[in-house]
């Protein structure tokens, strides 16, 4: 049939393509001629065996991404080759509360909280959920009642599993817990020795194979390939071998993850010593818990876990190291940077940057614990790991959207809605986090797709820190802003809300309310002062100064060190106007030996000061002080000096700082982190006009 | 010398029958390679062939329908869209299907042209279903 020069193309995959192929491949004959015709036989006959060609092709395409982590899409195959790394895919996280627990009416000198009583949460998104103590406490009663403070409570079930090792039924001593809600972080195993010898051994998860001996007491975890963690022991070399009739406890809780996240107020449903009421006191809510990692997230993590190979020495071990070993705590971010990379530079040590799930930041307690038990033992010696707090800067965005109503179907408010939504996922997707850049063409971008009747839309943005004040000691603020700052004009520069209650510097006993920050108008920039970079030499007497540049007026004049070099350069007339200035020093005409001083001019622009106020009962402005703080235009650093408040009328006591920023574009790095406040109303402003 | 005709269509038998004598597969030539394709076509219904739904008539399912000259309406129409669609060697005449109430049958005639013959041929089909 076919002829010697004739051939068949192989690279297609698509069934088309191969039965064309096929297709062509006989015309190259004249024996049988009606492939052409789809109703033919021969055509059947084709169909089949490009379908079957294509199935084949398909087959082997598949197994062949499912051999490599770039490209498994199924789990199984994902958690497989992160295996190969030695990576185990995170599992959920229980999230943890804080309460305080009073028990009234107790007889007893002491009362015992035992481990696992149950307490019920609040309705969160419709469902109520179980929350347990995870060790036991016991307090002394005094006054019939016993105080439990501050204890952890955990969203999850107990739930425990008994396997009677077997080897021939299993002899691979593989153990599967068949719970994909299970947090591996509470695994507890215990091996009993027979069903009739109830003599027991704690087990616990091998991190450090090279310490493992033939009998260290240590079970390793997997992911198997239908999902669900895997609990294996030894071989007798590495760790120790089980043998047949040990019964192997596994104990673990179970959980929902981030779906109990915010729960802050809680019922006791057990009984604590026989008695079933208490009085609980919400202390922190419930937090710090985390889903199950995705496909994506292993294949993101576990090349990254293999190349820091267990050790912390550049920023990407310490990052995988912290996610990877996170103690049960759950992180939406993780930002590490050396200490020469701060201004001023600190040498030697590496600052980690941590955003909790759930949280702003996390307590003293858990910082110590991430550094005692998860950075040192693997850090290099002499390098000091700090942890500094996520320093938050919030973006206010006020937005007016042009829209064509006869375009939607949609009313103004719903659009209003949707461009409010649009704004807050934008801000989910490429803000809340480290490294991230806010700009005004993704925004504008997003509210545009938000619905095809919205032609444009413009918008101005605020950035706003907020900060508790100490409100029994005055205390200098340093705010930074971390970007060149818009001067402000009269009515619309730095500001503060809520109100803020001062004492009467005149009267202590007067409290005055209502008092806001702003910025004080500045109209002339003057030279602010003169700094010397080189005293030159040889000077008989004072050189003159003088100072060029586009204002008027500025004067000054130097002050002479004995031996012949310029002291200093005192500013005499700060003028007016200026946008740019150079000093020059011209030796005295009689001086014909002095030479090489010069001096930079610092223009009064860079800073601009701040003040505060109140409006009197009847509604007349009075100025409370004229300078609480300074704000460096060019740094974009707002600083409140000596600020001491004694109360902000605020219930969560907050106060908000807000600035303009010259560029749209805002970058964060090392621990700033740029969001939206999901909780501020403000935060998001959209006006809609419709076009005509 | 004598010189034989030259085949202009040639396909295989669906029927996978031997050729008599000589052992090897059968094969059908011109009028009856088209005849067995437009045959095909009616019997082959949509979503049969892999990948390409839209090749065949739902002839099988209109037999389910009411044995009346109105199905037998939709059952011509059918054949006409399929032939056209698919056979291009098949030029259509007639089509003729009569509705046999009695025998929960249809009788379908369809007379065509193949390529430039004066001569018409036809397909006669007994359409009942089996289940």
């Amino acid at each position: 049939m076919g002829t010697a020069n004739s051939n068949i193309q192989l690279a297609d995959l698509d069934f088309q393509n191969i039965k064309s192929n096929f297709i062509n491949y006989l015309r190259s004959q004249n024996t049988l001629k009606d492939y052409d015709y789809t109703g033919s036989a021969l055509s059947v006959l084709l169909d089949v065996l490009a379908y079957n060609t294509q199935y084949n092709g398909f087959y082997l395409n598949m197994v062949a991404n499912e051999m490599f982590l770039d490209t498994a899409l199924q789990r199984s195959s994902v958690a497989s080759q992160a295996k190969l790394l030695d990576y185990t895919p995170k599992s959920v996280i229980c999230p943890s509360a804080v309460i305080s627990l009073n028990v009234v009416n107790v007889q007893a000198s002491s009362l015992t909280l035992p481990k696992y009583t149950k307490f019920l949460s609040e309705n969160i998104n419709g469902v109520n959920y179980t929350f347990i103590t995870t060790e036991e406490t016991t307090v002394n009663t005094a006054n019939n009642s016993a105080i439990f403070n501050n204890i952890t409570i955990k969203q999850g079930v107990p739930f425990r599993y008994n396997f009677t090792v077997d080897s021939t039924s299993n002899p691979t001593y593989v153990f599967e817990i068949p719970d994909a809600q299970i947090d591996t972080t509470t695994i507890q195993v215990s091996v009993q020795q027979t069903a009739s010898n109830a003599s027991y051994q704690i087990y616990s998860l091998a991190k450090d194979y090279l310490h493992l001996t033939s009998t260290s007491q240590v079970y390793f975890l997997q992911e198997g390939t239908d999902g669900y963690y895997q609990i294996y022991f030894g071989d007798g070399v590495l760790g120790n071998k089980l043998s047949d009739g040990n019964i192997v406890n596994v104990s673990y809780l179970s959980s929902q993850g981030t779906a109990s996240a915010g729960a802050n107020n809680f019922q006791l449903i057990d009984t604590i010593g026989g008695l079933g009421s208490a009085i609980i006191t919400p202390i922190s809510p419930a937090s710090q818990g985390g889903d199950r990692e995705s496909i994506s997230s292993i294949k993101f993590q576990a090349p990254k876990a293999y190349s820091a190979q267990g050790r912390a020495v550049t920023k990407e071990d310490y990052i995988t190291t912290i996610q990877q070993n996170n103690l049960g705590y759950s992180f939406d971010a993780v930002n590490v940077w050396g200490g020469e990379q701060n201004n001023p530079p600190v040498y030697g040590q590496v600052f980690v940057s941590l955003k909790p799930t759930g949280a702003y930041s996390l307590t003293d307690t858990q910082k110590q614990r991430i550094i005692n038990e998860v950075i040192n033992p693997i850090s290099i010696l002499t390098v000091k790991p700090t942890i500094v707090d996520p320093d938050y800067t919030y973006i206010k965005i006020t937005t007016n959207v042009l829209y064509d109503p006869t375009k939607t179907n949609l009313t103004s408010s719903q659009i209003q809605g949707a461009v409010v939504t649009a704004i807050q996922n934008f801000a989910t997707t490429t803000l809340n986090t480290f490294n991230s850049t806010f700009n005004s063409y993704d925004l504008q971008t997003a509210i545009k797709n938000t619905d095809p009747s919205i032609i444009t839309a413009e918008f101005s943005i605020q950035l706003q820190k907020k900060f508790l004040p100490n409100l029994t000691t005055p205390t200098t603020y340093n705010l930074q802003f971390g970007v060149p700052l818009q001067r402000g004009v009269l009515l619309s520069g730095v500001n503060s809300s809520p109100a803020l209650q001062f004492r009467d510097p005149t009267n202590l006993a007067n409290i005055i309310d209502g008092i806001f920050i702003e910025e004080v108008p500045t109209v002339t920039y003057g030279i602010d002062h003169i700094s010397l970079i080189n005293p030159g030499f040889s000077y008989q007497t004072a050189p003159t100064v003088n100072i060029l540049g586009d204002g008027t007026g500025a004067a000054a004049y130097a002050q002479m060190k004995t031996n012949g070099q310029i002291n200093s350069i005192v500013l005499t007339n700060s003028g007016n106007n200026y946008t740019s200035a150079i000093v020059t020093i011209t030796p005295a005409i009689s001086d014909t030996t002095g030479q090489n001083g010069s001096a930079t001019a610092t223009l009064q622009g860079q800073f601009g000061t701040l003040r505060s106020y109140y409006n009197t009962a009847n509604n007349v402005k009075t100025i409370f002080n004229t300078n609480v703080g300074t704000i460096d235009y060019t740094n974009g650093v707002v600083t409140l000096n000596s600020f001491g408040p004694i109360n902000v009328d605020y219930p969560l006591g907050q106060l908000t700082i807000g600035v303009n920023p010259v560029s749209t574009i805002i970058s964060s790095s090392q621990n700033k982190i740029i969001t939206v406040d999901p909780y501020d109303p403000l935060a998001v402003v959209v006006s809609l006009s419709a076009k005509s | 010398m004598a010189q034989t005709l030259q085949k202009i269509y040639s396909d295989i038998d669906l029927t996978f029958n031997r050729q008599p004598g000589r052992g090897d597969l059968a094969l059908r030539y011109d009028d009856q390679s088209v005849i067995a394709s437009v045959r095909n076509l009616l019997l082959t219904n949509f979503y049969e062939r892999p990948f390409q739904p839209s090749v065949g008539s739902n002839i099988n399912g209109l037999l389910f329908e009411n044995i009346s000259p109105i199905t037998a309406s939709i059952i011509e129409t059918e054949i006409q869209n399929v032939i056209s669609n698919y056979e291009p060697r098949a030029t259509i005449s007639d089509i003729s299907v009569t509705a046999q109430e009695d025998q929960n049958s249809f009788f379908a005639r369809v007379t065509f042209f193949i390529g430039n013959n004066t001569t018409p041929t036809a397909v006669n089909l007994l359409l009942q279903r089996d289940r």
